[in-house]
């Protein structure tokens, strides 16, 4: 028997609880067929949510599951610069027409789907996004030029979390975009999902007790996000999630955190997501996303 | 004598590619462990920690380099100094600094005298500048340049030389020796 995922027509951080909540229990036990043909749009952290299901089932050793192509050719075409099907293929039995990537992705891709396997990986993303950041953040976004090197730590930062608490390897997808239903001006995404061990269970041995009956999930991104606790007893751990809340405050950029069955969001002023939503559909290792938009006019 | 350390070069070694960029804790640690090795066969009273050529600094290598740097235990007599460090390099390191409240000196590059990054209190922070901006003085004289009483001029400073930003000698604290 084969169990059909519908992925939703926009998938983004919103509509990623309807895709997650089409796996059932995890791992499902049927083979599964991740319906995308309806698909219009996906963010970064929607095409890497997508790879990371394919990864966990990997992981979990079940059969490989299918994935059934957009049937919109713009859409296709946006997936493929973006790298998704490059790395899908590896994941996923590809059902319909997958257009050849360009040579050159389209400028509003800053860093394409990228996989996180080792330090060395995180040394190649900062590489690759150095130059195109300063284009996008600065002459886009109206950043000013140090707000792309504090980009590059954030990202750095939040690769190193897949390499050092995961247990296993990752994603990462870095775009710009009009993000025009929530706030109505360009915005860059970056995008970090991994399949390992969540939050929770990264943290249980040396948080949960001090936790008590509150300990799980949404706890667990608390700890991590608010009071910048780290599983290593090493103090200075735990800082890079603490800087880069300091950086979005200062630019009204957003970080969400998905990990288990929660969502912990620090929501700027421009959004109206609820800081933490619990008791979601399962969903395997730990989704990050972070939304820097641009500035006003006036100088901050 | 000064030593300065080239923390670029030491990189390339360590990574053995041409990356500029600082970052993730396992390069910050083996370049620490180079840097620590270099200090051990010297015997500076000062060492330059030279980031002219790093491009980026994140979180984890400031911490593994410069935090776990001044937490090890370095020869009582030794200096270390920062140079050639960008604004959003000071301000990765401030931030690590300031969590373990620790202190470095900082000079800037060119002209300027050296800057404190990290924790420090605010009179040990006046202090500081002060013995850098007068030269030599005992915390009789730090107390009536500052218009503070002796205790407090005292605690400034012997806060300031266990931090090793300031270089007691009998009765004076003499600024780094960086020239």
């Amino acid at each position: 028997m084969t169990r059909v995922i519908e992925v939703p027509a926009h998938l983004d951080d919103r509509s990623f609880d309807q895709f997650a909540a089409g796996f059932g229990t995890w791992p499902p036990e049927e083979r599964l067929l991740v319906d995308a043909r309806g698909a219009q749009w996906a963010s970064p952290y929607g095409l890497i949510g997508m790879l990371t299901a394919g990864q966990a089932l990997a992981e979990a050793k079940r059969e490989r599951p299918l994935l059934t192509v957009p049937a919109s050719d713009e859409v296709k075409r946006y997936w493929a610069r973006a790298g998704f099907f490059r790395h899908a293929a590896e994941l996923f039995e590809l059902h319909g027409r997958v257009p050849k990537a360009a040579v050159t992705g389209p400028s509003d891709v800053l860093l394409d789907v990228t996989p996180v396997r080792a330090t060395e990986d995180v040394h190649e993303v900062v590489e690759k996004i150095s130059q195109g950041a300063s284009r996008i953040l600065h002459g886009e976004l109206g950043l000013e030029m140090k707000a792309t090197l504090r980009f590059s730590m954030a990202l750095s930062e939040a690769c190193q979390n897949i390499v050092e608490h995961a247990g296993t390897s990752g994603w990462v997808a870095v775009q710009a975009y009009t993000f025009r239903r929530r706030l109505g001006r360009r915005v860059v995404v970056i995008a970090v999902s991994d399949a390992g061990i969540g939050f929770r269970r990264s943290l249980e041995s040396t948080h949960a007790k001090r936790f008590g009956e509150r300990w799980g999930d949404g706890a667990a991104l608390e700890a991590a996000l608010v009071q910048g606790v780290s599983r290593f007893r090493d103090p200075g751990r735990g800082q890079g999630l603490a800087f880069i809340k300091r950086f979005l405050d200062q630019w009204q950029g957003k970080i969400s955190i998905r990990s288990g069955t929660a969502r912990l969001a620090i929501v700027p002023p421009w959004d109206e997501d609820v800081p933490l939503s619990d008791h979601l559909p399962f969903f395997p290792g730990a989704q990050v996303q972070i939304i820097i938009p641009a500035q006003d006019a006036e100088p901050r | 004598m000064i030593q300065t350390i080239r923390i670029g070069h030491l990189l390339r070694e360590t990574v053995t590619t041409p990356y500029r960029n600082l970052v993730t804790r396992p390069t910050g640690a083996a370049v620490r462990d180079r840097i620590q090795q270099t200090l051990a066969c010297s015997d500076c009273l000062t060492a330059f920690l030279d980031f002219s050529d790093i491009e980026l600094l994140d979180l984890s290598c400031a911490d593994e380099i410069v935090a776990k740097l001044l937490l090890a235990d370095a020869p009582p007599a030794r200096f270390v100094v920062l140079r050639g460090l960008r604004e959003d390099q000071h301000e990765a390191i401030e931030h690590v600094l300031t969590h373990h409240r620790l202190a470095v000196a900082a000079v800037p590059q060119g002209d300027g005298g050296p800057r404190l990054l990290g924790w420090v209190t605010s009179d040990a922070r006046s202090a500081f500048a002060c013995i850098c901006d007068r030269g030599p003085m005992g915390t009789g004289e730090l107390a009536h340049t500052l218009g503070w009483s002796e205790p407090r001029a005292a605690e400034a400073a012997d806060a300031l030389a266990l931090h090793r930003l300031v270089r007691p000698d009998g009765a004076l604290y003499h600024p780094l020796p960086i020239a």
